[in-house]
């Protein structure tokens, strides 16, 4: 926790933020997001998430080129700052600690 | 991207979008929705549509909404919620002077409450009907030839008839009888209810809640009855909303009466009181006396619609009685006045003809009283705050350093004084609704506090800011004009008046708790006085049993056998409970009566006994000895024999209701109306005690027991009827219920005025000893005694409280004797009563500061001086 703290979605935008690279603006993402993991993500609660991880200093935003079909709006491309990168780094580093200390027969279902 | 997709959204969720928006979102939320909507517009227009609303919706969430921008850039929002802050800590920092405060305005603030309640419901009585503001009630001025003018309700029948055809100006004109008595038998439940005969009109005028019935048909058939909820259930059960219509009602064993519809219950707000109501024509027709336009008999009651015409109508009807009864042998000199209907509660005292108050004097009094007292709260706040300022002084300076104007230092003041009423004021209201219970049970009424009423947040808002502001005022005036380089010095001085107008207020203060002593003293000095003045008869133990036809047939027989019970003394007949009686005539005559001149002589039927069972007095004659004797003799009272001329009445001759007859005694005046009336003059006379109403019944102390025998005995010989009796000297209390209930708040009210003063008092003075410490200290070391500390310290506030002594008196006597005017028998203002209230305020005056004072006088010096 601490400086590191994320949430699950934020953690899964954050992710597909960097997945999406250069290309990672608001559409983008949800799609890629609804398409990839298969779950819906609403306008509202993706721009809330993008905003907390920007304040929280994960994420940098810069705006693109404007066009037609965003009615004249350009568009906001997000990035993962290195200080983004390290908490998802804590993230898997602490999934996997935990991974790695599950004995070998906890998930060995056949006895139970 | 392909040009041609140029979308249009809907601009209504867009417009939404725009104004929630955070600016720094807005551009690439839209871009966004745009883009959605027109992918989403390939497969449907109407799903791009409702999707684009739905994402609107769900963008209106914390974080996307931007923030409120009053609250940003502008300063107030953080000066407001740092005077929040600041008034929290000197709050907290001097619990007691907080403490001080808040009880002050707290019990001023529920006190005042309380009574406004009882004021607001004093004027809402009569007040529910609909068309009230066109509703007009005829009275009836009877001129005597003294000069007096006696002005009643009961109007000759006949005026309705003449207004109803001949004043196009009046839209609806109502009879409404007296409240009388009827007995009400269904199967064979029989019970005497009160109730009136009415117009059906009646219904239509004034707004009786009918829940059964139509109100423009229930009343038009002469044999249709009305009754009340209560009644209704009393005699049909629970059932009787299905059973009561169409139900024939047996009225007195004479007539049949089908029940055609249920009113509520009329209540507390109605002054107006039945428990039936029937037809008006029934009564008429087997009553004709009342087609004479010399018996009054129905009040009567018009409808004017238009406000103009008002006027015009009260001139036209002024003399109308006058007109019609020229050579009427019952025919006195009489006027006929209209006022309004709503006002007649309010407004029920007649002086001379005129309207001269009522009720609405002890709401006036009681109103100032509230006013006053929460006056006298707010000045409590002023001094206290005011006076302690110099503990504030080096805020102020420093807020004034850094750039504060004065506004906004009065702005803090205020916002203080707000923020403190509006916390006492919370408080008071629930004060207020513990009180309630106690509060109703003294004032006699149901009042309860109705949240759901927008009035009462009026009100409660009102008085925040009213309080607020009173209290606030002084303090912002002053404070703000402190100069900074003093007050930051720590040298501050206070501009000479400060400590004047502190002083006039306490002044004040006490003068009103002074007045208030003095006005309560002299209140309860004249009930004291009505209830054990010498009425000309003795009303201890003395009983009115109410009788009815079974034993007036029989009268004799009930007496007898009454006298025959072992703890009853006498035993008389009678027309009405003489404490309380008015029932008159104008058709007297008497020697060297001037034929021209008209006079209102009240009548009293009685038998042979009523002047010893009352244990009235005789000045002359004799009283009368044996019923058949003298039916033709009467006694009459010492108003009447001085009204008549006569030097020696009796043996004079005396004529009324065609009786003839002559004076053979006079009896010592005795009170028959309540003390704001003089007495009138009186006829007894025995010639029919069966046209008596009660008999009046003097028993010894063993009176639970009496009364019972006197019940079977009543029984045995009217087994159906019901046993109704009161004690004539508790009916007579309780008709000054009201002047009692007005004592007891004026009471109340003295005694929380000078708790309030003497909080404020306190505060001052322990102020003031704390600022002198130093002073006392140097006093003491240089030999001087606690009791001459005590007197320095004592001496200031005392002199002022007796200033507001010498105050009070002129104001306390003229207010004091202008109510005991009304009187028409009043106990003396006496100049004990002003003493003891000098003396009581003073007292309790400076005991506070003395006790205070003398904490301050017993510090050890060393203390006091140690610290520099």
């Amino acid at each position: 926790m601490g400086k590191y703290s994320i949430g699950e979605f934020e953690e899964v935008i954050l992710l597909t933020v960097a997945v999406l690279y250069e290309n990672a603006y608001g559409i983008s993402i949800k799609e890629d997001i609804e398409k990839r993991l298969g779950r819906k993500v609403s306008v509202g609660a993706m721009r809330t998430a993008l905003s907390r991880l920007e304040k929280k200093g994960f994420l940098k935003s810069e705006f693109g080129e404007a066009s037609a079909v965003r009615g004249g709006k350009r568009k906001r491309y997000f990035k993962v700052t290195p200080h983004g990168k390290k908490a998802l780094e804590k993230v898997m580093e602490d999934r996997s600690k935990l991974w790695e200390a599950i004995p070998s027969m906890a998930f060995d279902f056949k006895f139970a | 991207m392909n040009n041609s997709l140029q979308t249009v959204l809907p601009k209504l969720p867009l417009r939404f979008l725009k104004w929630f928006c955070s600016p720094e979102l807005i551009e690439d939320v839209e871009g966004d929705l745009s883009e959605l909507f027109a992918m989403r517009e390939e497969e449907s227009k109407v799903k791009a549509r409702f999707w684009f609303y739905l994402d609107v919706l769900l963008l209106f969430r914390p974080g996307i909404i931007k923030q409120v921008e009053f609250n940003k850039g502008l300063n107030q929002y953080n000066m407001l919620s740092n005077y929040l802050k600041i008034a929290f800590r000197n709050a907290l920092r001097y619990k007691g002077y907080t403490f001080l405060n808040l009880f002050g305005l707290i019990v001023g603030i529920a006190s005042s409450i309380l009574v406004l309640m009882w004021v607001d419901d004093e004027r809402s009585i009569n007040k529910f009907h609909a068309n009230g503001d066109e509703i007009y009630q005829a009275f009836r001025n009877m001129k005597q030839s003294n000069g007096m003018v006696s002005t009643t309700t009961s109007t000759p029948k006949p005026l309705g008839d003449l207004v109803r055809e001949e004043y196009s100006e009046v839209d609806q004109v109502v009879w409404l009888s007296q409240s009388m008595e009827l007995k009400i038998q269904l199967g064979d439940q029989l019970v005497d209810e009160s109730g009136s005969f009415a117009s059906p009109e009646a219904l239509d005028m004034f707004t009786f809640d009918l829940i059964l019935g139509d109100k423009g048909t229930a009343l038009t058939e002469l044999n249709s009855i009305l009754v009340s909820e209560s009644v209704a259930l009393k005699y049909f059960g629970d059932n009787w909303r299905n059973e009561a219509i169409g139900k024939v009602l047996r009225i007195e064993d004479a007539m049949d009466a089908i029940v055609s519809g249920v009113f509520k219950d009329l209540g507390a707000k109605s002054t107006m009181d039945f428990n039936w109501l029937m037809n008006a024509q029934a009564y008429f027709g087997v009553n004709p006396w009342v087609n004479d336009w010399g018996n009054g008999s129905f009040q009567t009651f018009l409808r004017i619609s238009d406000e103009s015409k008002v006027q015009t109508v009260s001139d036209k009807i002024l003399m109308e009685i006058k007109d019609h009864t020229v050579g009427n042998p019952n025919a006195g000199d009489e006027e006929v006045i209209i006022y309004k209907y709503e006002d007649t509660y309010l407004y029920s005292n007649f002086d001379n003809g005129v309207v001269s108050g009522g009720r609405i004097d002890f709401v006036r009094i009681m109103t100032i009283v509230a006013i006053f007292i929460l006056i006298v709260a707010c000045i409590n706040f002023m001094n206290l705050t005011t006076a302690r300022s110099s503990r504030r002084s080096k805020e102020i300076g420093l807020r004034k350093v850094m750039g504060a104007p004065k506004k906004s230092i009065r702005t803090q003041f205020y916002f203080e004084a707000f923020l403190l009423t509006a916390v006492a004021v919370t408080i008071s209201v629930f004060v207020v609704i513990m009180a309630m219970p106690y509060f109703n049970d003294l004032v006699g009424k149901q009042l309860s506090v109705d949240f759901s009423d927008q009035r009462t947040w009026y009100f409660l808002i009102g008085l925040i800011f009213s309080v607020g502001l009173v209290s606030g005022s002084y303090p912002a005036v002053l404070l703000p004009a402190i100069s900074i380089v003093q007050s930051i010095k720590g040298t501050m001085k206070q501009p000479s008046y400060a400590a004047y107008f502190r002083k006039g207020l306490v002044i004040f203060q006490f003068t009103v708790s002074t007045l208030l002593i003095i006005g309560t003293t002299v209140v309860y000095k004249q009930i004291d006085y009505v209830l054990n003045k010498d009425l000309g008869l003795n009303k201890d133990n003395l009983l009115a049993v109410g009788i009815d036809q079974g034993i007036l047939g029989r009268l004799d027989t009930y007496k007898s056998e009454l006298m025959r019970l072992p703890d009853v003394k006498a035993v008389s007949a009678a027309s009405g409970n003489p404490l309380d009686y008015g029932r008159s005539t104008s058709s007297t005559n008497w020697e060297g009566k001037n034929p021209a001149d008209g006079y209102e002589v009240n009548v009293m039927l009685t038998d042979e006994d009523l002047i010893s069972t009352m244990g009235m007095e005789m000045l002359q004659g004799r009283d009368f000895s044996l019923q058949l004797e003298d039916s033709t003799n009467f006694i009459i009272n010492e108003v009447a024999a001085e009204m008549m001329g006569f030097d020696d009445p009796l043996g004079k001759k005396l004529s009324f209701w065609g009786i003839d007859g002559r004076i053979i005694g006079v009896v010592k005046n005795f009170h028959m109306r309540n003390l704001y009336e003089p007495i009138a003059p009186l006829i007894i006379t025995c010639i029919d005690p069966q046209r008596s109403n009660v008999v009046l019944v003097r028993i010894g102390d063993n009176m639970s027991e009496t009364i019972s025998a006197i019940e079977k005995v009543t029984a045995s010989l009217s087994p159906e009827s019901e046993f109704e009796y009161q004690f004539i000297d508790e009916a007579y209390e309780e008709s000054y219920r009201n002047e009692k209930t007005v004592s007891k708040l004026a009471n109340i009210f003295a005694l929380i005025s000078i708790l309030i003063s003497s909080l404020g008092l306190l505060g001052l003075a322990s102020y003031s000893a704390e600022q002198r410490s130093r002073e006392i200290g140097v006093r003491k070391v240089h030999g001087a005694s606690v009791l001459q500390i005590l007197m320095l310290l004592s001496k200031d506030y005392s002199k002022l409280i007796f200033i507001a002594f010498i105050v009070a008196i002129p104001f306390g006597f003229m207010v004091t004797q202008n109510w005991l005017d009304n009187f028409e028998f009043r106990t003396s203002l006496d100049p004990m009563v002003f003493i003891i209230a000098g003396v009581m305020a003073l007292l309790i005056g400076v005991l506070t500061v003395t006790a205070k004072s003398y904490q301050a006088a017993t510090v050890n010096p060393v203390k006091s001086l140690k610290q520099e």
